[in-house]
């Protein structure tokens, strides 16, 4: 594979006797959106900020473009743009002025595309940033870094305020992104939005990456819940290889959930049953979250 | 319908007592401690009429006029001189704690959303400012109270019940009145910013027309609020008259800013915020220009208003540096040449008595910018910031390099108006060159400061507080350090210390190089802690 953008490995960070971070570790390349998610707390935008080096690692190494976050900064903030969760700016500027602003901080200059997505967030420039409502404060952090040139993207949560609208135009702007070969870290809770628009997810729990891969191969770990009638019984069903939780439901249907793994024997048996009615419902992203995120013991240990 | 408007404002009360609890008691305990230590030490060192006297000749001066305020006739004991000396510069104290805690109370908690938060419950309209107003009765008159009773603890000889109560409640009351100006203030701006620079507006016209129509004409000063506190005539004839005139004007005052505040909206003054440029202009570019924008309005402010302070005081050098009016007989004993050179060592004493109070003064803002890298961070506005490639050594650098320059400027535009007052009062006015040398010689001992400032929001943020506890201390020590006859030792525990007399004297070139060398010291820890740490 090519060289990763971002390589983090094993990287810690402390407050105090607190651990925000205990052992995160994965990879960003060019050309790819990565999902970064977990339940508030987790560590997403701790990590995040150390890779700006606004926070210094306490242990473990973490680069982007194959150098140091902390020491390197400078440099390697050259190449990258940031949209944080919530977006604080300075009152007395107004949303154009920030904008150029953060451009000419990176080094460049306010372009037609600048211009293009301004129309295209529909945001008003002239407006001081003390009156903009949360959405627009996160639309003018968005557009400095669309038009931003930059070879890595950060977004913590950028969508957190936006309407159905916005975020539609949020995501054909990543996605165009991605075209040019760019690489995107974004953590984000709306599941659909990570669904739709990353390659590969990393899973974070308790300062911990718990999974990493692409949706394909996560869905791969769960079960399929499978709702069906046959003409024959079947006795046997709970207990076959993968299968769980048989219920019967009205009408003479039963539902069962599977390992996906299982699928090809347990389909094989209900097909011999003579199969009247069989509708599968593909593990959803909230499903698979939902094991990751509920901490509650037993879950983690009957999931696996 | 005036019921439904105050719904839990005695909760809300009670709730922001609890919250401010400590800045509450820290401002209480460190006022009255302050005025009571005082007054025991006025105790102990004009004991005598000899003593009392010797300090009546300064303190009837012009020049002791426009800094502490008018001394009445006939003067007797140490408790007429403590009241007379002291009712101003507690005043000023009073002004600065009611400003800082009712404009954070208020705007503050407004800008961070708390405000509306709170509002979202069953709470009434105006209960968030009746809650302020009720909190600033309790602590304004809490340390009145505790005025009164360190009066009498204090035992200076002189003092009568009526007029320890007079005198503390009188305070108390003053300072009561300034909260509500600042009330009124929060309702016509809609952020902190305006309403502490407007609030600051109001006391320096104030504090100008008190100290002009001291020394011109002191019935005059009945017309000025401030004035008020000069007038309670403690220990001679008790007169609550001015206490009952600031309570009037601060019912008129709350009145109006109730009125105000019914009718604004959440996060909305009189005066609305007006729309800002499409595009930033091609000067804001950078770090540096960007920091400068921000603190535009603080320095154009302060240069300005420092600029009419410093003129006048100059404009009362004619007053203060005629020996003659207070001396006739001198006229026949000295010649013209030694009667210009006595009055004009008298102006220099006074611009030396001067000179920290501009250094102060034109320190605060400067230590502001320096604390805006602090509060700008928890604000979160540097959060984007720092994922460009700016670099914390510059923005550091940046900060204190912008901090220099406000405090530098607003320093040399004090020093020239005072020259200014000077030229336009005096048939022979001093010398540019006097004042300049003066500045020369404050410029290492600010810096000082400044590096002190900066090495603090560079390691340890969180003691920012600390830095105003310094300046204060520094101005308390220079400002009453003669008047309280303190040993030497206080004074050299600033760097003020160590140029005291200047333009008496002339600072000399080694105290400037180790001052100097101090500041660099400092300044570079900060750096080295900014740099390393984690930012929030
Ligand atoms: N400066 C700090 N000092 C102490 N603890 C901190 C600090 N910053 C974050 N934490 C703690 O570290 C943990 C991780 O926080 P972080 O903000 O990274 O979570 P997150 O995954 O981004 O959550 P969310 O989804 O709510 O944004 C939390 O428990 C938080 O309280
Ligand atoms: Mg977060």
């Amino acid at each position: 594979m090519t060289t990763p953008i971002l390589h983090i490995e094993h990287l810690q960070k402390n407050f105090g006797k607190f651990q925000a971070l205990k052992d995160v570790t994965f990879d960003v390349y060019p050309g790819e959106v990565f999902g970064f998610i977990g339940p508030n707390g987790a560590g997403k935008s701790t990590t995040i900020r150390t890779l700006l080096g606004i926070l210094k690692a306490s242990a473990g190494s973490a680069t982007i473009f194959g150098q140091d976050v902390f020491k390197d900064a400078v440099s390697i903030h050259k190449r990258i743009a940031y949209v944080p969760g919530d977006v604080y700016l300075w009152p007395n500027l107004s949303g154009g002025e920030i904008i150029d602003l953060f451009l000419k901080l990176s080094g460049d200059k306010h372009s037609d595309k600048t211009d293009q997505l301004i129309k295209r967030f529909q945001l008003d420039p002239t407006k001081k940033a003390r009156t903009y409502s949360k959405g627009n404060r996160q639309k003018v952090a968005l557009i400095a870094a669309f038009s931003t040139e930059a070879d890595f993207y950060i977004f913590d949560e950028p969508t957190s305020g936006l309407d159905p609208l916005n975020e539609e135009y949020f995501q054909k702007s990543v996605a165009e992104l991605k075209k040019q070969g760019k690489a995107v870290l974004l953590s984000s809770h709306i599941l659909s939005e990570v669904e739709k628009m990353c390659d590969r997810i990393g899973i974070i729990r308790d300062g911990q990456i718990v999974e990493t891969g692409t949706l394909a191969e996560m869905r791969h770990l769960t079960r399929t819940v499978i709702t069906f009638k046959t003409m024959d019984d079947t006795p046997e069903l709970a207990s076959l290889n993968g299968v769980h939780n048989v219920e019967d439901q009205p009408n003479g249907r039963q539902t069962f959930s599977v390992d996906t793994e299982q699928m090809p024997e347990v389909i094989d048996y209900l097909a011999q049953r003579q199969i009247v009615e069989l509708q599968s419902t593909p593990p959803t992203l909230e499903d698979l979250f939902m094991r990751y995120y509920d901490t509650s013991e037993e879950n983690i240990a009957e999931g696996k | 319908m005036l019921s439904n408007n105050f719904t839990k404002t005695a909760f809300l009360t009670r709730f922001s007592l609890r919250k401010n609890w400590l800045k509450l008691t820290i401002w209480a305990v460190a006022m009255a401690g302050l005025f009571t230590a005082i007054a025991a030490k006025f105790t102990s060192i004009y004991s005598n009429q000899a003593a009392i006297d010797s300090v009546m000749e300064t303190l009837k001066s012009p020049a002791m006029t426009a800094l502490f305020g008018k001394m009445p006739s006939g003067v007797s004991t140490s408790a007429d001189i403590f009241a007379a000396e002291m009712t101003v510069f507690m005043a000023i104290m009073a002004v600065v704690m009611n400003y800082s805690i009712v404009i954070k109370n208020l705007r503050g908690e407004e800008e961070t959303g708390i405000t509306e938060i709170i509002r979202a419950h069953a709470v009434g309209k105006l209960s968030l400012l009746g809650a302020t107003m009720i909190e600033a009765i309790i602590l304004n008159l809490g340390i009145g109270l505790l005025y009164s009773l360190g009066l009498s603890v204090a035992n200076l000889s002189g003092t009568d019940l009526n007029g320890n109560f007079l005198l503390g409640l009188g305070l108390g009351f003053a300072g009561l009145m300034f909260s509500s100006i600042a009330a009124l203030m929060s309702q016509i701006v809609d952020n902190a910013r305006s309403s502490t620079i407007l609030s600051y507006l109001v006391f320096g016209i104030m504090y100008i027309a008190r100290m002009t129509t001291d020394i011109s004409d002191p019935k005059q000063t009945w017309w000025v609020p401030f004035g008020w506190v000069e007038k309670f005539s403690t220990y001679k004839n008790n007169d609550w008259t001015p206490v009952l005139l600031m309570i009037i004007f601060t019912i008129i005052a709350f009145a109006l800013a109730f009125f105000i505040n019914s009718k604004r909206d959440v996060n909305a003054g009189l005066i609305a915020t007006r729309p800002g440029k499409k595009q930033a202009s091609v000067f804001l570019n950078g770090t540096f220009s960007l920091f400068l924008k921000l603190h535009k309005t603080s320095i154009i402010v302060w240069t300005i208003g420092l600029l009419i302070l410093g003129f006048t005081y100059g404009s009362i050098f004619s007053d203060i540096g005629d020996i003659i009016k207070t001396n006739p007989a001198l006229e026949q004993m000295l010649g013209k040449s030694a009667i210009h050179s006595a009055n004009v060592a008298i102006i220099k004493q006074f611009i030396s008595m001067l000179m920290i109070i501009f250094a102060v003064l034109s320190l605060i803002p400067g230590i502001q910018t320096i604390h805006d890298l602090k509060t700008s961070e928890n604000k979160g506005y540097l959060e984007m910031v720092h994922a460009k490639p700016v670099g914390r050594s510059k923005l550091y650098l940046n900060a204190i390099t912008v901090a220099t320059i406000t405090t530098l400027l607003v320093l040399a535009a004090t020093l020239y108006g005072l020259y200014l007052g000077g030229v336009y009062s005096m048939k022979d006015p001093l010398p540019l060159k006097t004042f300049a040398k003066a500045y020369a010689a404050y410029i290492s001992p600010t810096l000082i400061m400044l590096g002190l400032t900066a090495a603090i929001i560079g390691t340890a943020p969180k003691l920012s507080i600390l830095n105003y506890l310094y300046l204060t201390a520094a101005l308390i020590i220079q400002y009453f350090g003669k008047l309280l006859k303190l040993p030497d030792w206080p004074e050299k525990l600033t760097p003020f210390g160590y140029i005291a007399q200047v333009p008496v004297k002339t600072a000399d070139p080694e105290t400037i190089i180790w001052q100097l060398a101090i500041a660099v010291i400092l300044f570079g820890i900060g750096y080295i802690g900014y740099t390393r740490r984690d930012l929030k």
